[in-house]
């Protein structure tokens, strides 16, 4: 099975070419690290490879566990096993964090022919996954990051992660915003959801967050292209000398 | 039958018709209409509303067959049906309510409570064929549920007064029951005196053959405070248009709404509070969701007299537009006369949030579910000081209207 595969991928947004010729291929298990300056592209991928309308693919094809995924729409591709952890995750008022979240779920379970849960053992799991994430249960009857701080929101995020249990998770710029300790916190949850029937694509600007999450590769990427590919010493020589060399 | 015509056929028909001081102020009135002594393109208060249809409706009232009741559901829990805008007399303790005198128009009048450029408010004091007068006595805590009942092809024109004396709290829940192809032109005048606490649940729901134009006029006293808020999930026609007066020191009027409106269904709101006692507040708060080739209309007010010192005013308007078709004009005004005031309007009108819609879907919500999600988020704020009855009676009807999307 074709895990992740990305074939000459050209994205435009508004006329604007973003993404020119993109290629990567990520396999079940493996953790992939994309870097690169402001403007290159990263959360234009993050984006497509979610299904956002707003972004135009040109060219190019995408497969993901087979499936052409650019034939699936958003919601599609989330009921997949995809799930794009945000780098700004927006409020919402009103809608409820419990009823949402036990929306979501049930969606991708139906989707897997599995029954779906009622409210009391939802209740019970998001508990589970809160506590094993050090959120405190009152956050769970909030609306959906509204009033959060810039770390709740992220620590939400993985939340969700943990309770939909996706795939392929990507992390567009999940260390920006954070302090040290709060980054720790996100990135233990992270580390603890790993194993090796799910893979991870972590954009960042900085190594710092590979510091916490190993990457099995690490990419770096201008102008809308991959152009280097290594393992993480290649992070640690953009943490030394900037992008200036690549 | 035009307006002339309904006029002269059924002037005998009128309530207080042998009173010859509201026969003559009656008179005026309608000379100022059928003369058109009015600048109609500029009046706000007959904003998308069809003047042919207040010119030539089909006058019809009778009095009714049916008896209308008082009903003590629990303790200080009060049924009132109107049938045809008249009610049955009762008296108790915390309560009196009756049919309306003419002389209630002369105790109500010092309060100048009317606005004289509402058209819609002439209509009612031309045609007005019936009306209740609800005195809450000092103290008193009761919970009035107002059944408004129209039977079919009915015009009500219907003026209520409504006498909250001091200290009394009181919840009202107002809901209707339109048969078929009325036309209902109620007019609220609310006095909360002194000390009295107010809190005013109107829920509007009833087919597309039936026009409802409910008007308001609130005067709060000293520490009184008057909480309106209005539900429109109505398929008909509806105008709702509230004016309050905070007159005493320390009192606070707050004036919400909603409305959802699809097909081609049009509703025109409006809001005024005018500030004329040192530290009141006020809120003038509506939402609006519109589908299909559905058209809205509100109109925010703040006055703030020149006396009116330590003043605080809001107001906000917010629309989502669900498609291309439908329209929703906003317009907040504030008017401050004192330098020593807190006051602030917001308006947005626009489409539903996409990065909110493309948040829920990446997480495998299908987009009309999304939709419903955010839509019913709207008024989440809303609900909170409702009873569980009435959130069950709310979301059964947000959900009706959200099959629709």
């Amino acid at each position: 099975m074709i895990f992740l595969n990305i074939n000459n991928l050209n994205v435009s947004i508004e006329g604007k070419k973003i993404i020119h010729d993109f290629s990567l291929n990520i396999n079940q298990g493996e953790v992939h690290a994309i870097m690169g300056p402001n403007g290159s592209g990263k959360s234009t991928l993050a984006n497509v490879l979610a299904g956002n309308e707003n972004y135009e693919v040109n060219s190019g094809q995408i497969i993901f566990k087979d499936h052409n995924l650019l034939d699936l729409n958003i919601e599609e591709r989330a009921k997949q096993g995809m799930f794009l952890a945000f780098q700004y995750p927006v409020e919402i008022p009103g809608v409820n964090i419990t009823p949402f979240l036990q929306a979501s779920l049930n969606s991708k379970l139906k989707n897997e022919n599995k029954e779906e849960l009622d409210s009391l053992s939802f209740a019970r799991l998001l508990r589970n996954k809160a506590e094993e994430l050090g959120i405190n249960s009152e956050m769970l009857k909030r609306s959906i990051n509204t009033g959060f701080s810039g770390g709740e929101k992220k620590r939400y995020e993985i939340l969700q992660m943990s309770v939909l249990n996706p795939e392929f998770t990507i992390f567009d710029e999940t260390d920006s915003g954070l302090d040290v300790d709060a980054l720790k916190i996100v990135t233990e949850g992270i580390n603890k959801f790993k194993n090796k029937n799910n893979s991870f694509l972590i954009i960042t600007h900085y190594q710092k967050l590979l510091d916490y999450i190993r990457p099995d590769f690490v990419h770096v990427m201008r102008n809308g292209k991959i152009i280097k590919s290594g393992n993480i010493s290649l992070a640690n020589e953009i943490e030394e000398s900037g992008y200036q060399n690549f | 039958m035009t307006l002339q015509d309904n006029f002269n056929k059924h002037s005998k028909e009128y309530i207080f018709s042998n009173d010859a001081l509201l026969s003559k102020d009656r008179q005026k009135t309608f000379n100022k209409i059928e003369l058109k002594k009015f600048d109609k393109r500029n009046n706000e208060s007959l904003k998308n509303i069809n003047f042919s249809d207040l010119n030539s409706f089909n006058y019809y009232y009778e009095p009714s067959v049916e008896e209308s009741s008082v009903n003590l559901l629990e303790k200080k829990i009060y049924q009132i049906n109107f049938i045809n805008g008249k009610c049955k007399n009762y008296e108790d303790n915390d309560i009196e309510i009756r049919n309306i005198q003419s002389s209630d128009f002369d105790k109500f009048k010092d309060k100048n409570f009317y606005e004289t450029d509402d058209i819609i408010s002439d209509f009612n004091k031309i045609f007005l064929n019936s009306g209740i007068f609800i005195k809450i006595k000092t103290n008193s805590k009761v919970k009035l549920n107002l059944i408004h009942t129209s039977h079919k092809n009915y015009t009500i024109f219907q003026h209520n007064f409504f006498q909250f004396q001091k200290n009394c709290e009181v919840i009202i829940e107002d809901e209707y029951n339109f048969m078929d192809a009325t036309i209902n032109n109620i007019q609220y005048n609310i006095l909360a005196n002194e000390g009295s606490n107010i809190n005013h649940n109107i829920f509007q729901n009833f087919s597309n053959s039936n026009k409802l134009y409910f008007t308001s006029n609130t005067i709060c006293e000293k520490n009184s405070s008057f909480s309106q808020n209005t539900f429109n999930f109505a398929e008909g026609f509806v105008r709702n248009f509230h004016y309050a007066k905070l007159n005493g020191e320390f009192s606070k009027a707050i004036l919400k709404g909603c409305f959802f409106l699809k097909d081609k269904n049009i509703c025109s709101n409006k809001t005024h509070i005018t500030h004329n006692a040192e530290n009141c507040e006020s809120d003038q708060i509506y939402k609006g969701i519109l589908n299909d080739s559905s058209r809205a209309n509100y109109y925010s007010n703040t006055h703030v007299s020149e006396i009116a010192q330590k003043t605080q005013g809001y107001q906000l308007s917010k629309g989502i537009l669900l498609t291309d078709n439908c329209s929703f004009f906003s317009k907040p005004e504030l008017r401050i006369f004192a330098d020593d005031v807190k006051c602030s309007h917001g308006s947005t009108i626009g489409p539903v949030d996409e990065s909110a819609l493309f948040y829920l879907r990446s997480r495998g919500i299908n987009k009309n579910e999304a939709m419903k999600m955010i839509i019913s988020s709207f008024i989440d704020d809303d609900l909170q000081y409702l009873d569980d009855k009435n959130i069950d009676r709310i979301n059964k009807s947000l959900s009706n209207y959200l099959t629709s999307i």
